[in-house]
């Protein structure tokens, strides 16, 4: 029997690698991002941006840099005027203006509450699963296991052991902060700011976190939930 | 109603087959009607390990694509009377087990009066896989005391409760932890993870603890589940299993590094 193939609505997580025209040079920058956060650049997909300014010969080497240090680099956006280098090289064009594309997988779970409320999952959330909770906070009472990926455009608390991905402010929010009683997460990111779990101060490791933004230096900060 | 019990754990060699085996038995010696599916279509060894390999003439694919009935196909257990067998094929389609198919063959052995049809699980999340976990009711996660085993074991737990029938119907299906060649020498010298561990990891109720054990292979080679070899360490803690499963309470044995004499110590021995 034949069977159809279909077109689904899909959410992935890409990341949006900002490249300013007065940039120190990316694969320098690239390594340094890699030695902090291994996991993550290993697995993220990249979509490269880069400043209206740049000429195409410029990111064609950029592409190039992405390519040799074997990072996913699914397409290009930005400027308009970049696109045909995106055909030429054989990448995609995002267009930047495309809000976000709600799932339909069943294994990723989205929110679908009226808004404001928190979304509330019972965990544990296992290997493989992914929730986002879009334009709210999240709620996980119980364990986030290693694998599992939770976000949410507000804040995430979790009841429990974090051993999984967290982030918060997904969309931005600079204030989005994340809340953990036995915190041992892989990888955390607030509004895209990521830090993997080597740079979890050790002293609370397994212990009652608050995690947040500072908005000056742009770091996250890790401190104990008192 | 008959009580689907899925055997599995996402990753391949850890003993599922084994403990499907162990499992029916166990249930069969317990006095229930049981029957064990082998959905592992095209590699198939329940049989083998059931001792009834020269009596399959009709398989589990058989009967979904309507080559056979399932009385034809159930094969009925020399030692145990309430237990049967339904092997699998050797055809390389892994695409005969359609969930329309299956679903179909479970309602029959329940009007047949099977209380329990435990399903041995292949490895991966292909297509048999999913069909033994789409029909659970209860889900024996078969672990390794290994990193690797553990983390499929969790990712197997995150399908089976977003895509098996009983999470999409808004239910839940009952996880239990069952850790097989577990080795407490190798435990205690770090080389393993303790049941701790796994159990802090997966966060699932332990129904078992069965020991790396030689009668293993000899249960495989003689073609007898090992829960029927009562003088091997490795059948007493799969009974003790099954009578956990069915609600018991029992004290976990052999989890803790036998005391060796001087002199096999000194041999280098133990077996
Ligand atoms: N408790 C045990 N002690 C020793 N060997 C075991 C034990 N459980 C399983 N084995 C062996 O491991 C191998 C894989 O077992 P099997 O039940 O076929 O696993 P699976 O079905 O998960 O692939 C077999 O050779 C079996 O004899
Ligand atoms: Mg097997």
């Amino acid at each position: 029997m034949m069977k159809a193939p279909r077109l689904r609505a899909n959410r992935y997580s890409l990341m949006t690698l900002e490249w300013p025209q007065e940039s120190e040079p990316l694969a320098d920058w690239l390594k340094a991002q890699r030695e902090k956060a291994p996991a993550l650049m290993d697995e993220i997909a990249i979509v490269l941006k880069p400043a209206p300014e740049h000429p195409p010969e410029e990111i064609r080497l950029a592409v190039e840099t992405l390519d040799q240090l074997d990072l996913g680099l699914m397409g290009l956006t930005g400027s308009p005027q970049h696109r045909v280098v995106a055909d030429e090289l054989g990448l995609a064009w995002l267009s930047s203006n495309h809000g976000p594309i709600e799932s339909e997988s069943s294994h990723e779970m989205v929110a679908s509450q009226s808004p404001d409320t928190a979304l509330i999952m019972q965990g544990p959330i296992r290997s493989g699963v992914q929730i986002y909770a879009k334009d709210r906070d999240l709620i996980v009472i119980g364990q986030v296991s290693e694998g599992a990926e939770i976000m949410a455009d507000g804040h995430v608390h979790i009841y429990g052991r974090c051993r999984g991905r967290v982030a918060a402010g997904v969309s931005g929010q600079v204030s989005a902060e994340i809340f953990c009683l036995t915190f041992e997460s892989e990888l955390v990111s607030l509004a895209g700011t990521y830090c993997g779990s080597d740079q979890i101060p050790e002293e609370l490791w397994s212990a009652r976190v608050r995690v947040r933004l500072d908005e000056s230096s742009q770091k996250i900060t890790f401190g104990l939930m008192t | 109603m008959a009580t689907v019990v899925t055997v599995t754990s996402g990753k391949g060699g850890v003993g599922k087959t084994t403990s499907s085996a162990a499992i029916a038995a166990g249930l069969a010696q317990a006095g229930h009607r049981t029957v064990v599916i082998d959905f592992d279509v095209g590699l198939r060894n329940l049989d083998l390990i059931m001792g009834v390999e020269r009596r399959v003439v009709f398989d589990f694919v058989n009967v979904i694509a309507g080559e056979a009935t399932l009385n034809q196909a159930l094969i009925q257990d020399k030692r145990l009377e309430n237990l049967s067998i339904l092997a699998a094929s050797q055809t390389k389609d892994k695409d005969a087990l359609t969930e329309e198919g299956v679903g179909q063959v479970l309602d029959e052995l329940a009007e047949l009066g099977f209380e329990y049809i435990v399903c041995d699980s292949p490895a991966g999340i292909e297509r048999g896989a999913t069909m033994a976990l789409h029909f659970a009711d209860h889900a024996v996660i078969v672990t390794n005391p290994e990193v690797s085993s553990v983390r499929d074991s969790d990712r197997i737990l995150g399908i089976l409760q977003s895509k098996s029938k009983r999470a999409k119907e808004g239910g839940k299906v009952h996880e239990h932890l069952l850790i097989t060649r577990y080795d407490p020498v190798r435990v205690e010298n770090g080389e393993m993870l303790s049941k701790e561990d796994v159990c802090d990891i997966l966060a699932v109720k332990l129904i078992g603890v069965i020991p790396e054990s030689k009668a293993v292979l000899k249960a495989s080679n003689t073609g007898a589940p090992v829960i029927l070899d009562q003088d091997s360490d490795a059948g007493l803690a799969y009974s003790d299993s099954v009578a956990r499963f069915l609600g018991e309470d029992r004290p976990m044995r052999f989890v803790t590094p036998r005391k060796q004499g001087l002199l096999s110590r000194i041999l280098g021995g133990g077996d």
